[in-house]
């Protein structure tokens, strides 16, 4: 292995990954793209296997084996043009959720094949039975929205403007897909252009040598980070509280991680069968959830290709909440399923290494999505609007206040920009005092975000969790606080559950209430829980918490002992 | 004898570099001393000391670390923020990311505040700026008791929501708490950042509160100092833009001094720029731990407020681009679970320093795998002035060498070529990321250690043409005597091309560049004063602007029209695609005003009648094995020496080694130009 050629490919093709994600940041049309960065940009071999990939959301970054390979089986290989572009959503063809729109460009290099530049984004508004996606209440796929196969978007660099006519016909904000959809193909190009340059450089027999060398390197390095976890068989259970549409029942997330050697098996068997509503995961998600959780675990600096991924086997049974039947609807599988599972895995192995794991995080994104018309433009907008949670206690620090979960690594959208674009007007963004569990190390805390809708009419739908299923301790540390979603009707002075106010099965997953002028909403996130002992925590950072209003004196009094005023 | 003797001073985090220039004479002189880290005065003090007469001082610019190091040391005021109703979280919820993926160990960046210490007063503006809410003024006063009380508070951050479309509540905040408290320095969001994104204008606001005390104090020390060697008043500092400011000045908005010293080799890039009509360089400025990138294109500096001072923290005033790495010659080597060889971000930092300084160090750095390979002399590293320890470096680089299995040269070879990899990655972050193409680009290198890489960046990066400037260990300092008082206005104003409201936006322009103006003024610069326009515009839904230069007198409806064409083509420039139709978004107006000072006149070289004379060789590793190459001594070139490689070229502070396929032509200031030998003749 010539280490030095190694280094340099691998910085530059990363580096390319980036300038990817720079180009989809820096023209893309919606929040959730440019100031959320809910997308990723990666390179793939001419066999599918992921050589590089840009840290943008992780829960895409783990999909994107299993994605390329089952695209790769239903596209015609042979025929294909240089130039030529391919668009992709559909879950039951290796996809996350319909959202999450993947281009694929073929990286053709003196007339061969030789690999695929990959942009996947999370594209707001897909049609179906509610605006901005994630229906809560959808009980088929073909409720969440358009279904794409694998298509030509671009025939040979010239538009397929029948696909884009189809496409556009069927959202309700075609301007700001229209222009989404341009950035992840100005993605791609450069993607491809850049890699071309490569192989022009260092010449193809040599890039295919090193890149072999690379998902090697990443699966010594891999298979080094395992066999430092004691051997053993860990288990864990979680669950997902509502699927929107079932009344009262949840649903439990099994996991059983053997670690034998360098090797990992994450087993799903003995989770729930698949539900009505979409919280199911496709089997794309639930196995980029297992490598999320392994790379947690591991060394971050491990180069991320499918090489890291070698060592670790993902046993997801079909029919069940980890790995839907089609045509079952999946928009939730992706946000909330997936860091269940995570949250799960990191939970079985807290007793095999303690140091990298936390308590439960908030496992939301909390996915409140809206549409309208806007009274003053006449424009149909519609927004993917995300919030953040706590993190869990760790074994040597408090979890993280007001972050978001870790499947994904989005921004929020700032209130300046938020009211802006959207007709709502944000009363308060606040930390909840006490949603952090108390514990050694506290968990994070999560917030509460509180809107005045300023519009006749904004068509409001969410996708969120831990409603009541509380963030879990580690090691003796509590719970975290639950999150909630409240309206206040006009004239009123109540604060009502969706249930309440409009008759909704579940609190936390609803599809299309109307909510108008003068209404309020209060979107209020999950906390994380503790880690350690309350009694344990140190004195002088309870007396810290309680100055800066993290915990009240009632819960310091509670539960850490505290005995000043 | 005439009072025109410009001074250069840049406090760096071990020397402090001195470039001074006599007008009189033509001379440009350059020397250093050791930092004084705990009152740096005390080392510009030494070095001034060199000063024959202070008498002759007409400027003294000053590029400091002041308010850099109380940013990453955390030194500095106990602040308090006020802001609206229901958003004193703002500074602590962030933006909700994280610095990486998969580290489960990472603790979100703190606040330069405690939460404690915040407050809200009742008051609201809309997103369109109408009042929503009346500023509850009784409830200002309440919070000004609320710091009285507490006693602890040295400097309050106000920044209340949309405050940049209309600023009167966030003004009588500050008006009322200024006659409450009138012994607390205030600093307000307007005037330090009208921007919107209430995350980034607070963070930036806190930071210049947190800095004002600290800063206005230790700048009177520095004015006491020199007004006592009868120079107070001809001192200036250089600010983050790169531009002089007066003491005074810059202590009034501290958070422009965030990143004062690395802005100088960005300045001294222009002057060549400007002296070689050379229009594209790219800099790479590489020092011990740390290389500085960044570019001038089309004879200008890049300008940016994206700058973080740590990771989350946003520091969004105008300020010159500069990326900075974690890679520099003491860089360490080491060996990863995988069998792979990696350089840095760990460093041997100047204690113990690389094994080859003979202080301890045991680790090998890149300036060892220099020494092995024969491109550092260690007889004359700092011009002989510190003995370097080649036996200690071969040693280091052995124990690095035992472990792959290689030959001790193959494995500094291998060093090197990670550690120029790791470089090669901040270029292609200030080139290709910002949609810039290396081919169009002159590489120049400064710093000690950048001369060394030179020749091996301009073969891997793909940039045609490299530069050696003169004095490239004091580049910065020398960019200080060259540069010009500067202020840059930014403010958001929000409008669209297809409701656009040109009188608003030409009378907020002309505000903006009055005002920029007489920040000037007000500060003495009075002369020669010229000013840029532009606006940041996008397509309506984008987030990331472009700049358009705005070159017409007023902003009517026909100009505008002008713009959005212009826009439509920018855009196709850099992303490769376009959508004619769409609506534009206006985001930003941008003004800057430049009051241009007294320049150095820079002497030529005469020109050569022989060709160039090595005085000695040695032996240099190249990726082909060792060769013997020349040793020039480069006070001794002259203008239009050509010299084929291999070479060396050896200085004072620096050395440059050239590749066996490349030769240097020097130009007339002695500027060292490296190509391909290919391009001959070209």
């Amino acid at each position: 292995m010539d280490m030095v050629a190694m280094s340099i490919l691998d910085s530059t093709m990363v580096s390319i990954c980036r300038e990817m994600g720079i180009t989809l940041q820096k023209t893309s049309y919606s929040t959730i793209f440019n100031e959320a960065l809910d997308f990723t940009c990666g390179l793939a071999d001419k066999q599918g296997n992921l050589i590089a990939v840009a840290d943008f959301c992780p829960a895409m970054i783990g999909g994107i084996p299993l994605l390329v390979e089952s695209c790769l089986k239903e596209i015609d290989v042979v025929s294909l043009k240089e130039g030529d572009i391919i668009l992709h959503n559909d879950p039951y063809r290796g996809g996350l959720h319909t959202p999450e729109h993947t281009f694929f460009k073929p990286i053709f290099f003196h007339g061969e094949l030789q690999g695929w530049a990959i942009a996947i984004g999370h594209i707001a508004e897909v049609g179906g039975m509610a605006p901005g996606g994630f229906p809560g209440e959808a009980t088929e796929i073909f409720h969440e929205g358009v279904r794409v196969p694998p298509v030509k978007i671009k025939s040979a660099g010239v538009d397929n403007n029948d696909i884009w006519k189809l496409l556009l016909a069927n959202v309700r904000t075609p301007r700001t897909n229209y222009g989404d959809l341009r950035a992840l193909i100005a993605a791609v190009d450069l993607g491809e252009r850049q890699m071309r340059d490569v192989l022009e450089k260092y010449g193809v027999s040599d890039v295919q040598q090193i890149i072999g060398d690379l998902l090697d390197y990443a699966e010594r390095r891999m298979k080094a980070e395992i066999d430092a976890i004691p051997d053993g068989i860990y288990s864990f259970e979680d669950s997902v509280e509502s699927d929107g549409v079932t009344p009262n029942k949840t649903y439990r997330i099994a996991v059983e991680v053997h670690v034998r050697g360098d090797q990992i098996i994450i087993d799903y068997t003995g989770s729930s069968p698949q539900a009505r509503g979409p919280i199911n995961a496709t089997l794309g998600v639930s196995t980029s959830a297992a490598y999320n959780a392994v790379l947690h675990m591991t060394d971050p600096s491990i180069p991320r290709n499918s090489g890291c991924f070698r060592p670790i086997k993902v046993l997801s049974p079909p029919g069940t909440i980890v790995n839907v039947d089609f045509p079952a609807p999946s928009v939730g599988g992706n946000t909330e399923t997936h860091p269940r599972i995570t949250g799960a895995i990191l939970g079985a192995m807290a007793t095999a290494v303690p140091n990298r794991v936390m308590a439960a995080e908030g496992a939301t994104h909390c996915n409140f999505v809206f549409g309208g018309v806007d009274a003053a433009s006449g424009e149909y907008f519609a927004c993917y609007d995300l919030e953040t949670v706590g993190w869990g206690g760790r074994a040597f620090a408090d979890g993280n206040d007001a972050v978001d979960s870790i499947n994904g690594n989005c921004r929020t959208t700032p209130v300046e920009v938020f009211e802006t674009r959207f007709p709502w007007r944000v009363e308060c963004l606040a930390l909840d005092a006490d949603s952090g569990g108390a514990g050694e190390f506290r968990g994070g805390l999560g917030y509460t975000k509180q809107m005045l809708c300023l519009n006749e009419t904004i068509t409001v739908s969410q996708m969120t969790d831990r409603h009541f299923t509380k963030p879990w301790g580690l090691d003796g540390g509590l719970e975290g606080g639950c999150g909630a979603t409240l309206v206040q009707k006009n004239g009123s002075h109540k604060w009502e559950t969706m249930c309440e106010a409009y008759g909704k099965i579940s609190t936390s997953r609803y599809s299309n209430v109307d909510i108008h002028e003068g209404d309020r909403v209060k979107l209020i996130t999950p906390g994380g829980g503790g880690f350690g002992s309350p009694k344990k925590r140190a004195p002088e950072s309870v007396e810290r918490d309680l100055r800066d209003g993290y915990i009240s004196l009632e819960s310091a009094r509670s539960n850490y002992g505290y005995t000043g005023n | 004898m005439r009072e025109d003797n410009i001074v250069g001073v840049d406090i760096g985090g071990t020397f402090t570099d001195f470039v001074s220039y006599d007008a009189t004479t033509g001379k440009i002189e350059n020397w250093k001393n050791l930092t004084t880290p705990a009152n740096p005065i005390d080392g510009v003090l030494e070095g001034l000391s060199n000063i024959e007469s202070m008498a002759t001082v007409n400027k003294i610019r000053l590029g400091t670390t002041i308010a850099t190091n109380a940013l990453l040391t955390r030194k500095g005021a106990k602040v308090a923020y006020v802001t609206t109703n229901g958003f004193k979280d703002v500074p602590f919820i962030q933006r909700g990311d994280r610095r990486s993926h998969y580290d489960i160990t990472w603790i979100k960046t703190k606040a330069f505040v405690s939460r404690a210490d915040c407050y809200e007063v009742a008051e609201r503006i809309s997103a369109l700026g109408e009042v929503v809410l009346p500023l509850d003024e009784l409830s200002v006063r309440k919070v000004a008791q609320a710091i009285r009380n507490d006693g602890t508070i040295e400097a309050i951050a106000v920044c209340t929501l949309f405050s940049y479309v209309n600023p009167q509540h966030e003004d009588r905040i500050a008006q009322i708490l200024a006659e409450e408290l009138p012994d607390i320095p205030i600093s307000s969001s307007f005037h330090v950042l009208p921007k919107w994104k209430e995350y980034d204008r607070a963070s930036t606001t806190i930071a210049d509160a947190f800095l004002k005390p600290i800063v206005q104090e230790s700048f009177a020390r520095i004015k006491t100092c020199l007004d006592d060697l009868g120079i107070g008043d001809k001192v200036g500092v250089i600010k983050s833009n790169g531009g002089e400011s007066s003491i005074w000045g810059a202590a009034a908005t501290p958070v422009q001094m965030a990143l004062s010293g690395p802005t100088g080799a960005v300045v001294a890039t222009r002057t060549v720029a400007e002296l070689t009509g050379i229009k594209n360089l790219v800099v790479f400025d590489m020092g011990g731990t740390s290389t500085d990138c960044a570019t001038v294109v089309n004879g200008q500096e890049n300008i940016t407020t994206d700058f973080e001072i740590e990771w989350g923290i946003p520091i969004q005033v105008p300020m010159i681009d500069v990326h900075t790495i974690g890679a520099g010659g003491g860089s360490l080597a080491w060996i990863d679970k995988g069998g792979l060889l990696r350089m840095g971000p760990q460093s041997a930092t100047s204690v113990p320093g690389p094994a080859c300084y003979g202080r301890g160090g045991l680790e090998a750095t890149v300036t060892d795998a220099n020494v092995v390979l024969g491109r550092i002399n260690p007889d004359f590293f700092l011009g002989g002035r510190m003995k370097l320890d080649a036996s200690a470096a071969h040693r280091a680089v052995a124990r690095i060498a035992d472990k792959l299995n290689m030959a001790v040269d193959e494995a500094a070879m291998a060093m090197l070529q990670i550690a120029n990899n790791n470089m090669l990655g901040a270029l292609r972050t200030v080139l290709l990321q910002r949609g810039l193409d290396p081919r169009d680009f002159t590489l120049l290198s400064s710093g000690g250690a950048g001369p060394v890489h030179i020749c091996d960046l301009l073969e891997i990066s793909g940039i045609p043409q490299g530069l050696v400037p003169n004095y490239p260990g004091q580049f910065s300092a020398f960019g200080f005597i060259m540069t010009n008082a500067r202020v840059d206005k930014q403010r958001t104003i929000q409008q669209v091309s297809t409701r656009f409201d040109a009188l608003a936006v030409d009378e907020a322009m002309t505000h903006l560049v009055s005002s920029a103006v007489s920040e000037l003024t007000e500060q003495g610069y009075v002369d020669n004063i010229h000013v840029q326009r532009s606006i940041e515009a996008r397509y309506l839904g984008q987030n990331h602007g472009l700049e358009l230069p705005v070159d017409e007198a007023s902003i009517d409806t026909e100009s505008a029209a002008r713009l959005w064409q212009k826009f439509h083509e920018i855009h196709q420039a850099r992303f490769g695609f376009s959508t004619p139709g769409e609506t534009i978004e206006l985001v930003t107006i941008k003004a800057v005003a430049i009051a241009s000072c007294e320049k150095p006149h820079i002497a030529t070289l005469a020109l050569a009648e022989k060709s160039a004379k090595a005085n000695s060789s040695r032996k240099v590793r190249y990726e082909g094995g060792w060769i013997d190459t020349p040793v020039y001594e480069r006070e001794t070139l002259l203008q239009n020496h050509v010299i084929t490689g291999p070479a060396i070229i050896e200085e004072s502070a620096s050395v440059t080694i050239l590749r066996p396929d490349q030769q240097i032509r020097v130009n007339e200031y002695g500027y060292m130009l490296v190509t391909a030998k290919s391009a001959e003749g070209k």
